[in-house]
């Protein structure tokens, strides 16, 4: 399980854990509600022998007129057993709830109502409630402010203060016209300047209140993993009360007649109490791991398919390389100087606002360069992933522009220009490097060629190596050209790439990886991404990203951390893990109880032999068996809620690991249990 | 059935009725009381494992 600082940026303080254990004490009790207990069918079947026994204890001749009233003692401890299995089974529950409700309530409190600065369409300003404004509407926000609700920025740039949602305490960003850094949520600070905003949600549907929707209510709806598993264990439940329901006769037919207790006593131990009673806490805690992570996930669904992906989408920039490329070096070509190349980038890049667009500014001025034109009359021409180039239309009727080679051979070429060889060797000469080789042109003519710089993220390559492990196949997607994209791949350690990609490509890739039934898991931040990740079977969005993004992701990483996919990853698979590792542990546990129970209800039979544990005498092994079934709950607690421990091993190898520790451990430990149990009550002389 | 009538008040019905049918056939060897008892603990038992079933066929609906 990779830990790292990130862990303690969390939206949410931990909540207190003693105020939680009290809430769960409180709340296991009003569970026992009849109502709620139908819910879970193993659960319910121990609530129903419940009842049983306390009435036998009440009036121990009610179903066999011979029955002595000595037995009334048994029956009461066995009541009391069965009580506590219930109580401690939903205490679990309890607290994994309580968890996700504690998360929900630090969530509710960054939604303080404010005023706001409403728009009117005249320009002028009104001063309303927050929770007035509907979509659409304009709002002015000033330094200092709390932004009523999420939005899109319009017009201005400011620093945001998003820790409120983030934790994180470094102030982000925000500008008019960019796809990433245009979006707002409600909640946060603004901390300098003024922003205009574009309302994009009404009140009550804003990310916050989605967050707290699914937080609150993500326990509620069952994941497919564990539909399964509730109708496994309702079928060992079935076999085993028909089971238990026919012994009676049998018994009867060997001159024994156990008592109802004592049956009931055998189907509780048999049925997976265990697992029946961890099961939706198993759940509930996956999906606060995930949340204290950072990353909000729009259901149990969504955080179980990770722990099933086979195979990851990566975005090279920021995910695999460190986010920003920089201009590292200008090479001219065709005759032309270093100054002239630096001074067409500079005029190619005066409106490109990107970190790249800034640091080729920076280099151009830097090498001397100065505008060629006015810039006041001058247009931007906007990058695409279509036309893969940006630049700058002049007043005098000048065209700059700069971008991938091919796109720049073709605006030349349509221009009547010729392209120089040079320019080839050049491409070739950065992409070896692992740079990005960007062309420059003015209108018809090839001026050379920027190289931008790619840092490959330290450790990046451990990662993926832990992946493969894992037998998770890793496709790195990059706009750069197949050779750049070959030597970063090679660099860092990814099983496949996918050069010059277009938005479509990735649309392409998820659905062929899907026709040959694997899962996907890919990230995303702009509104090109939003197809994609609708499609994939995880798509996480990042907080930072648009809109669009944030409704089509199952998601949202708050922290904005492209390689969070990877950790995400990780959880899913732990969820699984542990869900398997306790079902496991829960049915190797019956052979015990066989020993302990069948030779106590057929004493006089001769299977006395199947006594191994030497248990002092029926009804003392028929407790010991109960007292360790109950107590085996609340031992397994912090394992549900913790997850156990993850290691980036193949699933045979986890299996062959699981079924040693769980399934080997489920069968000696409860050997070991009910002779120290058995030895207790001896001790304090209960039966 | 569950549309016509709530499994509140239906399930009791079922179950005093299959006591009613049941318990007779118990009470050679038990007195009335053990044997009503022993007869609606035979049909909670059978209630029971009719709700396991509708667990096991709907089991997203639990």
């Amino acid at each position: 399980m990779p830990r790292g600082p990130r862990q303690e940026r969390r939206y949410t303080e931990r909540p207190r854990q003693q105020g939680l254990v009290q809430k769960a004490m409180v709340e296991s009790v009003r569970k026992l509600d009849p109502r709620l207990a139908v819910a879970n069918p193993v659960m319910f079947v121990v609530w129903c022998s419940t009842v049983l026994c306390l009435l036998l204890t009440l009036v121990p001749n009610l179903l066999d007129a011979q029955a002595p009233a000595a037995d009334r003692g048994f029956n009461a401890l066995i009541s009391l057993t069965l009580l506590a299995t219930l109580l401690f089974a939903n205490f679990a529950e309890a607290l994994a709830e309580g968890r996700g409700k504690a998360q929900a309530d630090a969530l509710r409190r960054t939604q303080a109502r404010t005023e706001a600065r409403r728009q009117r369409p005249d320009g002028s300003t009104e001063m309303v409630d927050s929770s007035s404004l509907r979509r659409g509407e304009l709002v002015l926000v000033q330094a200092g402010d709390v932004i009523p609700a999420d939005g899109e920025v319009i017009d201005g740039v400011a620093s945001v203060d998003e820790s409120a949602i983030t934790g994180e305490s470094a102030p982000v960003l925000k500008e008019a016209g960019s796809d990433v850094a245009g979006s707002v949520t409600g909640g946060t600070r603004i901390l300098s300047d003024q922003l205009t905003l574009r309302i994009s949600a009404d009140p009550g549907k804003g990310f916050i209140d989605r967050m707290i929707a699914l937080v609150e209510g993500a326990e509620r709806s069952k994941t497919p993993n564990e539909i399964a598993l509730t109708v496994l264990l309702a079928v060992l439940t079935q076999v085993f009360l028909i089971a238990v329901a026919t012994l009676s006769p049998l018994a009867g037919f060997l001159n024994q007649a156990p008592s109802a207790v004592t049956l009931v006593a055998l189907l509780v131990a048999l049925i997976p109490t265990t697992i029946g009673g961890l099961l939706s806490a198993i759940g509930i805690a996956g999906m606060d791991r995930v949340a204290q992570f950072n990353v909000i996930a729009t259901s149990g669904r969504a955080v179980e398919a990770c722990g099933d992906v086979n195979t990851l989408i990566l975005d090279k920039t920021g995910t695999i390389t460190l986010g920003n490329r920089l201009a590292e070096e200008f090479l001219p070509v065709g005759g032309h100087s270093s100054a002239e190349l630096a001074e067409a980038a500079l005029g190619s890049s005066c409106f490109d606002q990107t970190p790249e667009g800034r640091s080729i500014v920076r280099l151009a001025e830097k090498l001397g360069a100065a505008l060629p034109f006015v810039a006041d009359s001058a247009s931007g021409i906007d990058f695409s992933a279509r036309t893969r180039m940006s630049g700058t239309d002049t007043a005098e009727g000048l065209e700059f522009r700069k971008g991938a080679v091919d796109s720049i051979k073709g605006f030349v070429r349509s221009r009547g220009g010729n392209v120089p060889d040079e320019l080839d060797a050049c491409f070739e000469q950065v992409s070896r490097l692992g740079g990005t080789p960007l062309a420059v042109c003015r209108g018809g003519e090839v001026l050379g060629v920027i190289y931008l710089k790619d840092i490959i993220k330290p450790g990046i390559r451990e990662r993926f190596d832990q992946l493969r492990r894992m037998g998770i196949r890793t496709v790195m997607l990059t706009g750069d050209n197949p050779i750049t994209a070959g030597v970063i791949a090679r660099e860092a350690g990814v099983d496949d790439f996918i050069a010059e990609a277009t938005p479509e490509d990735k649309i392409a890739v998820i659905e062929q990886e899907q026709k040959l039934g694997k899962l996907v898991a890919m990230t995303g931040d702009g509104s090109n991404d939003a197809p994609a990740l609708a499609q994939a079977n995880v798509g996480v969005a990042m907080n930072s990203g648009t809109q669009a993004a944030k409704e089509a992701a199952n998601m949202v990483d708050l922290d904005s951390d492209p390689t969070k996919l990877i950790d995400i990853v990780t959880i899913g698979k732990q969820l699984l893990i542990t869900r398997g590792a306790l079902t496991t542990f829960s049915i190797a546990n019956d052979i015990a109880k066989y020993f302990a129970i069948l030779p106590a209800l057929f004493a006089g039979a001769g299977l006395e032999a199947l006594n191994v544990m030497k248990l002092a005498s029926p009804k003392s092994a028929i407790l010991s068996a109960m007292v360790f079934n109950a107590l085996i709950i609340p031992a397994l607690v912090p394992l549900a809620l913790k997850g156990v421990q993850f290691r980036p091993l193949s699933a045979q190898q986890l299996l062959r690991r699981n079924l040693l520790v769980f399934g080997l451990g489920g069968v000696v430990a409860p050997f070991v249990g009910i002779k120290l149990i058995d030895l207790a009550l001896g001790a304090l002389r209960l039966v | 059935m569950a549309r016509i009538l709530p499994i509140r008040i239906w399930l009791p019905l079922l179950l005093v009725a299959g006591t009613i049918v049941v318990a007779p056939q118990l009470r050679h060897s038990q007195p009335p009381l053990q044997s009503h008892t022993l007869a609606l603990l035979l049909c909670g038992t059978v209630a029971l494992s009719g709700y396991l079933f509708a667990v096991i066929a709907q089991p997203e609906k639990f």
